[in-house]
């Protein structure tokens, strides 16, 4: 090319080459930390949330990014401190009857709501029943409050909850968001529209939202009746709470640097490392607990119904080696079917197996797929395939782990087809169109498993692994109504031995929450689940 | 004129009617369940999804929705989101303004770096200006918007610290998203102007004029520029269609509010009355926007009414 000569082409490289440099050398002092400390703790918070919330209304919210914004907004009957123990929050105490179908709780009388509507426990039925009423749409809090029938008001402060069926979980459930109260009267109000208007009890309420933009909060001034999670008792330090919308992950990182943003969340890994290297910044990190990133494999799909075949991937797949690669280890590595943090984890499975290619290979021979000519194992004329379904966005690059699984199956002769879709319902609960499928689920109790591993009701939708085990039933149910903690600890470990041993599943990896913030941002704290709590927190 | 208008007016009638129809089918046919991204589908039950798909009217056959739509379309009312239950035409009447802004302003930049450069290049072929505009030039084409937007925020967000990166608010934060989506324009123009410039100069009347002693910058602004600019103002109306379409990356890109933004998060939820909607509002600019070009030809240019007429 003629330009090459120009001398427009060496300014050009000059230009570049200063803008470089520029951004090099300032990268490090942009932000400026030497804001003088007062004693006064209070400011204004923005917060960088990835995903773009759809509602705030507990009751029908579905996802994680939704609970991190209303549950500053609203509070529940009781809160799990870190430890995993049970907390009192909006209820004093409570009993639970004999037969452990009622629960009887008392009610602290100090407390409003952000619209001046006193809490009682009139506004607890209501909160309750409104989930069970369909015009709500509620999903994941209508799972959370099963078996819940009926509520009983007894007095102003105190209320009876009537169960179905006993329930080992129910404490723990009352503790997850989407069982917040919510102010009755606002809720009334603005009946399918209370997502856009949310009104409850906790140390922030609701200003204003604008679609796709942010979300504002400011501190509701009457709050004094702190909580089990915060070491402050009164209202909250901070004046105001800004989460911003900003789901373009350099754009996020970028404003958090640039100082346009005080917080970040889900921090990439491939940023992690320059984060923890710079002064000006901090990472924050919290595992989530339930149920881990899992790869669930369709047992109803010859030959994933037969041991061998299924152990052979969990020798061929290397975990280890997936986790490595894309997470730099920012991520843990998961061994059972829940995370560390649940109830009878079971720490032995850590480091109790290794992958194997030549015992995979082995194993497939043995039930008689034998190598073709281009590699991929044949049985009677049928090639070893195996289908893939993710969901499409590449989240936590769970795309990627399709890729590395694929590379990995096919050095033991299993030819991995991948498919991305969007439509779960239809390919995966409905069609069962999968031999391979991920999931995972954030839940502070390991009853979770139940709904992913216990054989459905007649009629009702299959499980992820699409198994009839009744061995494993009878477990879960075990777990389920047991009400003695030792107990139950052990009936969960032998859970996961089981799983384990039957190789129904392969645990990937542990969801760490990460959240970026300037240095200057104090007292952001996490709650069980890894959702962030902001009563403690101050901009100095 | 006024018959030029009607016809295009009735073909824009049978254009809209003809897009609805297609988006909605498209919509209908593909996978994708709006109760995924309601309710956590591994969460609930078979009995809930089927008592949200009724509460949402999705249980219906097509031809009774397509009637709905079509009937709700003619009151006025553009339905609800699925995902949050708010009407979608005030969401669209929102974020429209923020998306016509950064439209409005990427449009030009475009047209001034675009026609400053194209034209400085063809008169100074071979020169640097020319070599460094045909570099902006092929920048702006080959670079992807998003790439070419996380530059920029590396740059002057990030590093220099000048301007904000992200929100909707000010005219600081128009800045750099339109100067990233100006660029693209700005390449198409500074290509198609140089060319149509060094076309116009080696034609005879260029001669003419130059023997007649006209001053070579009369020649070049006076007449060569004018007649050069007629295909690049084609390029312009088709650009603004595309700028509109581009900004459903750079809103996304720059956290910005916008009907791109709008649009692209109600597929991702397969939420099909707001990406009716908006690709309904944007059916009728597009249509609008080409007429308006259509007419401003033939404003400027009486052959081409002329041919409009005898078609």
């Amino acid at each position: 090319m003629k330009f090459v000569k120009s001398s427009a082409f060496h300014s050009c490289i000059l230009a570049l080459a200063i803008i470089i440099s520029g951004c090099s050398s300032s990268s490090g002092s942009s932000a400026s930390p030497d804001r003088t400390p007062t004693e006064e703790k209070a400011g204004d918070l923005t917060y960088a949330l990835a995903t773009n919330p759809s509602t705030l209304d507990p009751g029908r919210s579905g996802w994680a990014v939704e609970s991190r914004v209303y549950n500053q907004i609203f509070e529940g009957l009781l809160t799990r401190l870190p430890d995993g123990s049970i907390a009192p929050q909006l209820a004093t105490d409570w009993d639970i009857s004999d037969d452990g179908k009622t629960y009887t709780f008392h009610l602290r009388d100090d407390v409003t709501f952000h619209d001046g509507t006193p809490f009682d426990a009139e506004a607890v039925q209501y909160s309750f029943d409104r989930i069970l009423d369909p015009a709500t749409q509620a999903g994941n809090a209508l799972s959370a409050l099963h078996p819940y029938e009926s509520a009983e008001v007894i007095d102003a402060h105190t209320i009876k909850l009537h169960l179905a069926t006993p329930s080992a979980s129910f404490l723990t459930n009352l503790t997850q968001t989407q069982l917040s109260i919510v102010s009755p009267t606002a809720a009334e109000e603005h009946g399918s529209q209370f997502g856009q208007n949310p009104v409850g009890t906790g140390p922030f309420e609701f200003v204003s939202w604008q679609e796709n933009s942010e979300i504002q909060l400011k501190r509701y001034d009457d709050y004094n009746w702190g909580s089990a999670q915060s070491e402050n008792k009164g209202p909250a330090f901070l004046d105001t709470l800004t989460f911003k919308i900003i789901t373009e992950e350099a754009t996020r990182v970028g404003s958090l640097q640039s100082s346009q943003v005080l917080a970040a969340e889900t921090i990439p890994p491939q940023n992690i490392e320059a984060f923890e290297s710079d002064p000006s910044l901090k990472l924050l990190s919290q595992n989530t607990e339930g149920l881990p990133y899992t790869l669930f494999i369709n047992s109803e799909h010859e030959p994933w119904g037969e041991l061998e075949a299924r152990q052979a991937l969990q020798y061929g797949i290397d975990v280890q080696q997936i986790v490595d690669t894309l997470y730099f280890g920012t991520y843990d590595r998961a061994w059972s079917s829940i995370t560390p943090g649940l109830l009878g984890y079971d720490e032995s499975l850590e480091h109790s197996f290794e992958p194997d290619k030549e015992k995979a290979e082995q194993l497939l021979e043995d039930i008689g797929w034998k190598k073709g000519t281009d590699g991929i194992r044949e049985r009677d004329g049928e090639r070893l395939t195996l289908n893939y379904v993710d969901s499409t966005p590449n989240r936590e690059k769970r795309n990627d782990i399709a890729v590395i699984v694929q590379q990995q199956l096919k050095e033991i002769g299993i030819d991995v087809i991948i498919e991305l879709t969007k439509d779960i319902s239809t390919t995966i609960h409905e069609n069962g169109d999968y031999d391979l499928y991920g999931n995972s689920q954030v839940n502070g109790d390991p009853n979770a498993l139940r709904q992913f591993y216990r054989t459905p009701d007649e009629g009702a939708r299959k499980t992820l692994s699409r198994l009839n085990d009744p061995k494993l039933d009878e477990l879960l149910e075990q777990g389920t109504i047991e009400l003695d903690e030792e107990k139950r600890i052990a009936i969960y470990k032998e859970i996961q031995q089981y799983i384990h041993q039957q190789a129904i599943i392969i645990p990937i990896y542990v969801f760490p929450y990460t959240v970026g913030t300037q240095e200057s941002v104090q007292g952001i704290t996490f709650d069980y689940l890894g959702y962030p709590f902001f009563n403690d927190t101050y901009v100095r | 004129m006024a018959r030029i208008i009607a016809e295009r007016l009735v073909t824009s009638l049978f254009v809209i009617f003809g897009s609805t129809i297609l988006v909605f089918t498209t919509l209908y046919v593909l996978p994708g369940d709006p109760v995924d991204s309601i309710i956590d589908p591994s969460v609930a039950t078979p009995e809930m999804v089927e008592n949200l798909r009724k509460e949402l009217g999705i249980d219906q056959p097509y031809h009774v929705r397509l009637i709905h739509y079509f009937s709700d379309l003619f009151r006025g009312d553009f339905g609800q989101s699925l995902v949050n239950s708010t009407p979608v035409l005030p969401q669209i009447i929102e974020q429209f303004p923020k998306t016509l802004a950064l439209t409005i302003v990427s449009s030009c930049i475009s047209i001034i770096v675009g026609i400053t450069l194209g034209v400085l290049s063809a008169v100074h072929r071979n020169k640097t200006i020319d070599v460094l505009a045909r570099m902006i030039g092929l920048f702006g084409i080959s670079m992807p918007t998003f790439w070419t937007g996380i530059l920029l925020i590396l740059i002057f967000s990030v590093a220099l610290g000048w301007l904000p990166s992200l929100g909707s608010d000010g005219w600081q934060t128009l800045i750099l998203p339109s100067f990233t989506l100006g660029i693209i324009g700005a390449g198409f123009i500074i290509r198609m102007v140089r060319n149509s410039m060094l076309e116009v100069i080696s034609e005879n009347f260029i001669t003419t004029l130059r023997a007649k002693g006209l001053t070579e910058r009369a020649i070049m602004y006076r007449h060569a520029l004018k007649n050069a600019l007629i295909p690049a103002l084609t390029m312009m109306g088709m650009m603004i269609g595309d700028m509109l379409a581009g900004t459903v990356i750079i809103e996304t890109v720059f956290s910005r509010q916008g009907i791109g933004r709008l649009i692209a998060d109600a597929i991702m939820a397969s939420d099909l009355p707001v990406v009716q909607g908006v690709i309904f509002f944007t059916a009728i600019l597009y249509i609008l926007i080409n007429l308006i070009v259509d007419l401003s030809y033939s404003a400027i240019d009486p052959r081409v009414r002329r041919s409009i007429l005898h078609d």
